[in-house]
């Protein structure tokens, strides 16, 4: 097999990317509400009901931990977020085959924007947060919602690293979403969402702390709830494992993307 | 008709499939058979193609399905990579590929006119301006709010053409183009076309018509197996093509051999 070089692609494809952002976000939104807002709330409906039996069934045990509704309310949506975009995130180049197939332009574009109903959910959910914590007088400074922000971004990333990965090797393997959804569905347990951290012991904490939701939701409901902030190893740890995931992604990503329209 | 260099230049250009005994596109098909190991067959589709299309010239390839016509466009296009060879474009290219695909079937025409549009190379503001003509030029502005699922084929590929005229950049790349829609609608597009290659637009386009590439390609080539087997103006390279289906018509033998 021969060398090739090909020029000139760097011209090809989009001008504005902005507008052509804007568009993918505007008409997954529409695809997947039918364009209205009943349809948007309808969507919000799926963790506010999960939330409502969780807590009749979990509140009775943790009964003496004050926060404990708070804390499960933080964890749902926040986890929410992350299974929601992983899953949409999979299955994003296939479901874009129709352009990608058709003309050139930069790919991983379908996958960033991907979780954008998913983020839109999480904005919903951390406006209503506000002014759940300002109603009860629990109002923390903007410090700590500015470090909620950091951790979001965190969360975003990960999901973006996951999502590059396996969006281009389920072009390959075309069973992964199914696997993916096995995974999400013990990883909803491996992460403190329905119970405490310190329920277990010690010594497992540091493996769970590499389960990507683990640490932010840890370091939200810090700034948040508890009104500490994580120290700055748990920051670092956090950054470490966002960068670590972000690679491998990156990396599988570019590895796979220039053959993924042969496999569509 | 050498104005500087060449809009599209290709040479040796290979390009090979490798082709599984049995296809296993899932984890678990990939597990089950981790011990019974396929064997691969490779299918050279392009092998040593070398072509050259001048600034503003409109060059038509003519071939038999499968002789590697689909494949040569879309990596003109930057879709696949080539395993081997070179290849340079000089310009900004705007494809239209296996007509009637390319949508999103949930969304209403107007939405997807905005979607390729930018994909294209349009601004989200040339992308609005463009619909009122897109639509007229489709014959398609009752069914404007249609989800596009709900289209016929005929009329997503009249869609498709008008969105690609519109979008039209320095070097047009059209798989069978003019086969679409009725003599009203190839009328349109030949007036467009003919606009278009006025004003300098270098254009590359697959047609299995004579007519089309008689008529409207300055140069034409016949592809087969993966090679340039003749190079000539249209009405040539469309008269050889037409006595090679002929005679293998005749002797079915003689395209094996």
């Amino acid at each position: 097999m021969g060398a090739s070089a090909i020029t000139g692609l760097a011209r090809q494809g989009p001008t504005d990317f902005p507008g052509l952002i804007w568009t993918i976000v505007r008409t997954d939104f529409k695809a997947r509400y039918h364009g209205t807002l009943g349809g948007f709330l309808w969507a919000l409906l799926k963790p506010a009901a999960m939330f409502v039996v969780l807590l009749c069934v979990f509140s009775f045990i943790f009964a003496s931990d004050p926060d404990y509704r708070l804390n499960l309310l933080i964890g749902l949506f926040l986890w929410d977020f992350f299974a929601e975009s992983t899953k949409v995130g999979v299955l994003s180049l296939h479901a874009k085959g129709f352009l990608l197939s058709k003309s050139r332009f930069p790919r991983w574009i379908m996958v960033a924007t991907s979780s954008s109903n998913a983020l839109i959910t999480l904005t919903v959910f951390s406006g209503s947060l506000f002014v759940l914590l300002a109603s009860s007088h629990r109002m923390p400074g903007p410090l700590s919602w500015l470090l909620y922000a950091v951790y979001l971004l965190h969360l975003y990333l990960m999901a973006l690293g996951i999502s590059l990965a396996s969006s281009v090797l389920f072009l390959r393997y075309r069973d992964l979403n199914q696997v993916w959804e096995v995974v999400t569905q013990a990883g909803f347990f491996l992460a403190p969402i329905v119970y405490p951290l310190d329920i277990l012991p010690e010594r497992f904490h540091r493996l769970l702390y590499a389960w990507p939701p683990t640490p932010v939701i840890q370091n939200v409901r810090a700034v948040l709830v508890a009104g500490t902030v994580p120290s700055l190893r748990a920051h670092a740890l956090l950054t470490l494992l966002t960068c670590a995931i972000l690679a491998v992604g990156v990396a599988v990503y570019r590895r796979q993307a220039p053959r993924a329209a042969e496999y569509l | 008709m050498s104005r500087g260099p060449a809009a599209i230049e290709v040479h040796g250009l290979r390009k090979s499939f490798s082709i599984p005994s049995v296809h296993r596109d899932t984890l678990r098909d990939h597990v089950l058979g981790l011990f019974r190991p396929r064997r691969f067959e490779t299918l050279r589709v392009l092998d040593g193609v070398e072509l050259e299309v001048a600034r503003g010239e409109t060059l038509a390839i003519m071939g038999r399905n499968g002789c590697g016509k689909s494949t040569l466009l879309k990596i003109l296009c930057g879709i696949y990579r080539p395993d081997a060879g070179t290849v340079h474009v000089r310009g900004a290219v705007t494809p239209i590929l296996e007509l009637g695909l390319g949508w999103n079937p949930e969304l209403d025409a107007i939405d997807n006119v905005l979607l390729i549009g930018t994909v294209m190379g349009l601004t989200l503001r040339e992308a609005r301006a463009s619909i009122d003509s897109v639509l007229a030029f489709a014959e398609l502005e009752r069914f404007a709010n249609l989800q596009l699922k709900h289209y016929s084929s005929g009329m997503a590929s009249r869609l498709a053409y008008a969105i690609a005229f519109e979008a039209a950049r320095e070097i047009l790349i059209l798989d069978e183009v003019f086969a679409v829609g009725d003599a009203g609608f190839r009328l349109r597009c030949e007036a467009r076309y003919r606009e278009l290659h006025a004003r300098g637009h270098t254009v590359v386009l697959v047609s299995h018509e004579p007519r089309t590439v008689s008529t409207f390609c300055d140069r034409a080539l016949l592809l087969e197996e993966g090679r340039v087997a003749l190079s000539g103006t249209g009405p040539q390279v469309a008269e050889a093509y037409l006595a090679r289906l002929a005679a293998e018509r005749r002797d079915p033998a003689a395209r094996t051999a």
